[in-house]
């Protein structure tokens, strides 16, 4: 009897170091739970890529389901910071001092990133996967931050090569949404066409308020551009190729991955997305890719919300999480900030949902030591928003 | 109600004791106030100070001297970039570049207050409102200013005061708030003022009297949009980072909509009407996580609306205090606090 | 040649929804000198109640337009009845922030209900189809709101001069005082008119409809046509029919020969020229003020 009171006293003993220790571990980790914060519009115009954090809630619900990683559940908070980077900046404040976040993962735009970038460099606080292919988060590099999202740029630059070297089309033209966006896009086609001592024939500016797109078509048009390369809005890309289509103006659309939601696109645009190649930063919704498949069914189809719908916005939020994810199971029991950051920096080609993804030991004059994901591949639509492979997942330079 | 019996009694700031006492107990809160609260909501007081300054400009054209604006959010814009752009460009320390910003933006302000010498009601609303859009196109548009990627704001230093944290910051803000809020309240009690007022009431009977109509008016513009360019070069350093998008119609709105929930023409009733609404505009995201209501319009969603939509509650709630403190007191909440004033004063008649 | 032709074809194009949103705020604010701000999202909620029949309730396309039609209706003269009329003491600056507030709650009403994310309206026409007149090309969509837009306002015009219910609203416009006087209803007459303008407004909204749908769907049309009411006078029907395609025609043009990056605002940089010229609009009469 006596023994059994000391081990009982020994395991009370035990158990309150190790919940002591992990309370004075890290902001926002305790012996039981990760707290991961993450903004993302609800409201607002560009409240269609609010399902982003959606998903990453939906797949971490799934996380926890099955037990959490090392014992710990991951939770979720995600606020509306309605595309306003004001608003961004106030609410990830409340978070980080309130509660107090373990890591921020995701987080939609570029300027909402932005306003919160220094804040959170300067406080050391991990920061995985912003949805945006900008530069602005990789050149020059931070030590907490870890992008994702494969370059707007990069993506211009596989669709461009196909066209050229695949399809030998030679005039190319683009239309472009007038913003960090769409200029990455122009940058990356030019560069790339200029290796083939090619230009553009056509580089049309839409800002996000135009509706309508008529003049821009017949600027393409009149270029008589046998590829156009669409670096806009899912709306201004629908509004485009539809338009071309009542102008009987035939040729090669080619779109970014905001636009490879192929049913979505068939959908909206009454059946004139058919023949469009996309490229693409994650696999197809429809794909048989298994953990794919592994997702929808524990994710989605158990925690997404009536009327949500499994698209690509959908479960990028999984694949901007997945790295975070990885990294932080890796760590096992020793959950902090510089063990996280040396964990996300020894991934090699970790394969998730998305192309594979490595980052390297920080170095300040390497871009590409926190550009995680650098592949992609191209698809084509067909009848009914199926999707026809055109190409393997390769990496661009 | 209260008499005045010369020019001297009109124009000093305190009234009575007890105004002292309670300015006296405001200014003790707003000094204390940084130690005690947290960085979040010294950010949130700064953010509500810049709107302030915007507001109480605003109203000096809106509410003194009659004239619309739905073009707010361009000055704004100016004063943001310039103030950055002189102090990286021009190199020019802080608090030089802030105040010439200030003027540009009032440049601004007098070439857009030109045509307001003919123009009137939505004809005014729609030449404003296209300048606001117009001018962050022209933004986006010039390399220097760092086109459609934004700028990051230089490091700030005052002297050898380097402000790096939102509480630095704070007492930069602060200060500057009450220093401008002080000289429009000043502005308004002398000729200037009186003459913007008599344009406002009756423009072709102050004309006849002697204001000079285009003048004033214009001047009217120009110090709006003075306090709006102040603001906006504040804001860039609140953010830390602005791009031309950041400075959209829906914020010429917004500053319009303070204005006149806060009251015309006053001074005091801008200050609430911007702490209020962009206090609102700030904390009504977390509408879910208010008890027991939260968990009910989050049934009401599964019901009948879509959960994924839930979040645009907030814009029905911003909708309906609007127009409810429009049908209710036209005045403005300044409207309210002038009610109960008179209902104490004559208690219990 | 060609390219000029087509554009200024692309542009009468453009300008028929322009003129159908600018009508339908030259209706209110004739009668009652608001600027409706809510004029887009009125148009907006009635789409949607459109789309929500034919694709959740199984509505046939020949019932669902009209009753959202009928809704719209309804929508204006309850918000009229509800709102406008409990202003106290209106004055052009409140009245601008209520519509503000309720268009904020239709938009935050629909973005609720139907979430953000883009929608496709099953519109009996599609939108890409296209006929070819000799060598331009006008979509089959645009001609239908050419149509409908030059029908309005003749059916408008011919409402206003003939009707009675016309004359009684352009009676309480003139003097709602001696209007009064003489028995017209004048706060019948202006629920009325909200009813009509919410109709005109919602068949814009129906017409832009197949192209995208979404919640911000009609906000840049508001403001043209906003600009196009204010270039025609704000008090014109005819005026702001001309002001939005002379609008329409000249975006088109400054996109196809100047510079299309600006395109979205060269409608105001006109409007605000113009205004310097003609201060009251093309065809609005200067109204001279007293003291």
């Amino acid at each position: 009897m006596k023994r059994q009171g000391w081990v009982l006293l020994l395991a009370g003993v035990m158990l309150l170091i190790g919940l002591v220790a992990g309370v004075g571990a890290e902001e926002g980790v305790t012996a039981t739970e990760i707290h991961i914060g993450q903004w993302g519009p609800q409201t607002g115009p560009a409240a269609a890529w609010g399902s982003v954090a959606r998903g990453t809630d939906a797949y971490f619900k799934m996380i926890n389901e099955r037990g959490g990683i090392n014992g710990r559940k991951l939770i979720h908070h995600m606020f509306d910071d309605a595309y306003n980077p004001a608003k961004t900046k106030a609410g990830v404040k409340e978070l980080q001092e309130g509660t107090g976040m373990f890591a921020w993962v995701s987080g939609v735009g570029t300027a909402p990133g932005l306003a919160v970038r220094d804040y959170l460099m300067e406080r050391g606080v991990p920061w995985v996967g912003p949805s945006a292919g900008s530069l602005h988060w990789v050149d020059p590099p931070h030590k907490y931050l870890f992008a994702v999202y494969p370059l707007y740029a990069l993506e211009a630059r596989a669709l461009c090569r196909y066209a050229v070297a695949n399809m030998g089309k030679q005039k190319i033209a683009i239309i472009y949404q007038n913003d960090d966006y769409g200029k990455n896009g122009l940058k990356g086609a030019r560069e790339e066409l200029a290796r083939h001592g090619i230009e553009l024939v056509a580089e049309v500016p839409v800002n996000v308020t135009d509706s309508d797109l008529k003049p821009h078509v017949m600027k393409l048009k009149k270029s008589n551009a046998e590829v156009v390369l669409l670096w806009t809005t899912v709306r201004h890309a629908v509004m485009t190729v539809g338009i071309s289509k009542a102008m009987r103006f035939q040729t090669q659309f080619m779109s970014t991955s905001t636009c490879s939601d192929f049913p979505l696109m068939m959908h909206i645009s009454k059946g004139a997305w058919e023949g469009v190649i996309a490229a693409t930063f994650a696999e197809l919704p429809d794909s048989g890719y298994p953990l794919l498949q592994t997702y929808k069914q524990e994710a989605f189809d158990q925690y997404a919300a009536k009327g949500e719908r499994w698209g690509l916005f959908y479960y990028a939020g999984i694949v901007f999480a997945e790295p975070l994810v990885e990294a932080i199971r890796r760590c096992g029991d020793d959950v902090t900030r510089e063990r996280l950051v040396q964990e996300l920096e020894s991934l090699k080609d970790f394969k998730g949902i998305s192309g594979k993804i490595s980052y390297k030991p920080f170095d300040p004059n390497d871009p590409s030591c926190r550009q995680g994901q650098s592949q992609t591949f191209l698809v084509q639509c067909m009848a009914g928003g199926k999707a026809k492979q055109l190409t393997d997942w390769a990496t661009i330079d | 109600m209260d008499m005045k019996r010369d020019y001297y009694e009109d124009v000093q700031l305190f009234t009575s004791g007890v105004v002292v006492f309670w300015m006296a107990i405001m200014l003790a809160a707003l000094a204390i106030f940084p130690f005690l609260a947290t960085s979040y909501y010294i950010y949130m007081a700064n953010f509500l100070a810049i709107n302030v300054i915007v507001v109480i400009g605003l109203n000096i054209l809106v509410g003194y001297a009659g004239q619309v604006s739905l073009g707010h959010a361009g000055f704004f814009a100016i004063g943001a970039y310039g103030t950055v752009i002189l102090m990286t460009e021009v190199h020019l320390p802080f608090l030089v570049a802030l105040p010439l910003a200030g003027l540009i933006a009032a440049g601004f302000g007098f070439l857009l207050g030109l045509p307001s010498l003919r123009l009137e009601g939505p004809y005014l609303a729609i030449a404003t409102l296209g300048f606001g859009l117009t001018i962050t196109q022209i933004i986006g548009r010039i390399e220097l200013f760092g086109g459609r990627q934004g700028l990051h704001t230089p490091e700030l230093f005052i002297g050898p005061w380097h402000l790096e944290s939102d509480r630095d910051f704070y007492f930069l803000l602060i200060p500057l708030t009450i220093l401008l809020a002080l000289t429009a309240r000043n502005l308004i009690k002398t000729k200037v003022g009186r003459a913007l007022i008599a344009i406002r009431d009756a423009e072709i009977a102050a004309e006849t009297l002697g204001v000079n109509l285009m003048g004033y008016k214009t001047l009217a513009f120009a110090i709006s949009a003075f306090y709006a360019g102040v603001g906006g070069g504040l804001y860039a350093f609140v953010l830390r980072f602005i791009e031309p998008e950041i400075f959209t119609l829906l914020m010429s709105i917004m500053f319009l909509a303070m204005v006149v929930v806060g009251g015309l023409g006053s001074i005091m009733g801008s200050i609430t009407g911007a702490c209020l609404l962009s206090w609102l505009d700030l904390q009504l995201r977390n509408i879910l996580s208010i008890p027991y209501l939260g968990k009910w319009l989050e049934a009401l969603s599964q019901e009948w609306f879509s959960i994924t939509g839930v979040s645009n509650i907030q814009l029905i709630v911003f909708g309906a205090i609007l127009v409810l403190i429009m049908l209710f007191e036209p005045l403005g909440i300044f409207g309210f606090w002038i009610r109960a004033k008179k209902y104490w004063k004559t208690w219990p008649f | 040649m060609i390219d000029f032709i087509q554009m200024l074809i692309n542009g009468i194009a453009a300008g028929s929804s322009y003129a159908l949103i600018g009508l339908a705020m030259v209706i209110i604010y004739k009668t009652s000198e608001v600027p409706n701000f809510a004029q887009g999202e009125m148009a907006l909620i009635s789409t949607y109640v459109a789309y929500m029949l034919l694709e959740q309730h199984q509505f046939p396309s020949y019932l669902a337009f009209p009753l959202s039609l009928v809704f719209a209706v309804v929508l204006g003269c309850i918000l009229e009845f509800t709102i406008l009329r409990r202003a106290k003491e209106p004055n052009v600056l409140g009245m601008i922030i209520i519509t503000i507030g309720i268009e904020m709650i239709l938009m935050g009403l629909v973005s609720w209900k139907f979430g953000a994310e883009q929608k496709s309206m099953p519109f009996p026409i599609s939108p890409y189809d296209s006929v070819m007149i000799g060598d331009f090309f006008v979509s089959t969509l645009e001609v239908l709101t050419l149509v409908v837009a030059l029908c309005t306002m003749i059916v408008l015009f011919l409402f206003f001069r003939y009707s009675r219910l016309g004359m009684a609203m352009k009676a309480t416009q003139q003097n709602p005082m001696a209007a009064r006087i003489m028995g017209i209803r004048t706060r019948r007459i202006l629920m009325a008119t909200w009813g009509i303008s919410s109709l005109v407004g919602a068949s814009a909204g129906l017409l832009l409809s197949p192209v995208i749908m979404q919640p911000y769907m009609m906000w840049d049309p508001m403001l043209k046509g906003f600009a196009a009411a204010v270039m025609g006078g704000m008090t014109s029907l005819p005026g702001a029919v001309f002001g939005a395609y002379l609008l329409g025609i000249i975006e088109n043009l400054f996109g196809g020969y100047i510079s299309i990056e600006f395109k979205s605002v060269v409608a105001f940089a006109v409007i605000v020229l113009m205004l310097c010229i003609r201060p009251s609009g093309l065809f609005a009469r200067h109204y001279v003020k007293k003291v």
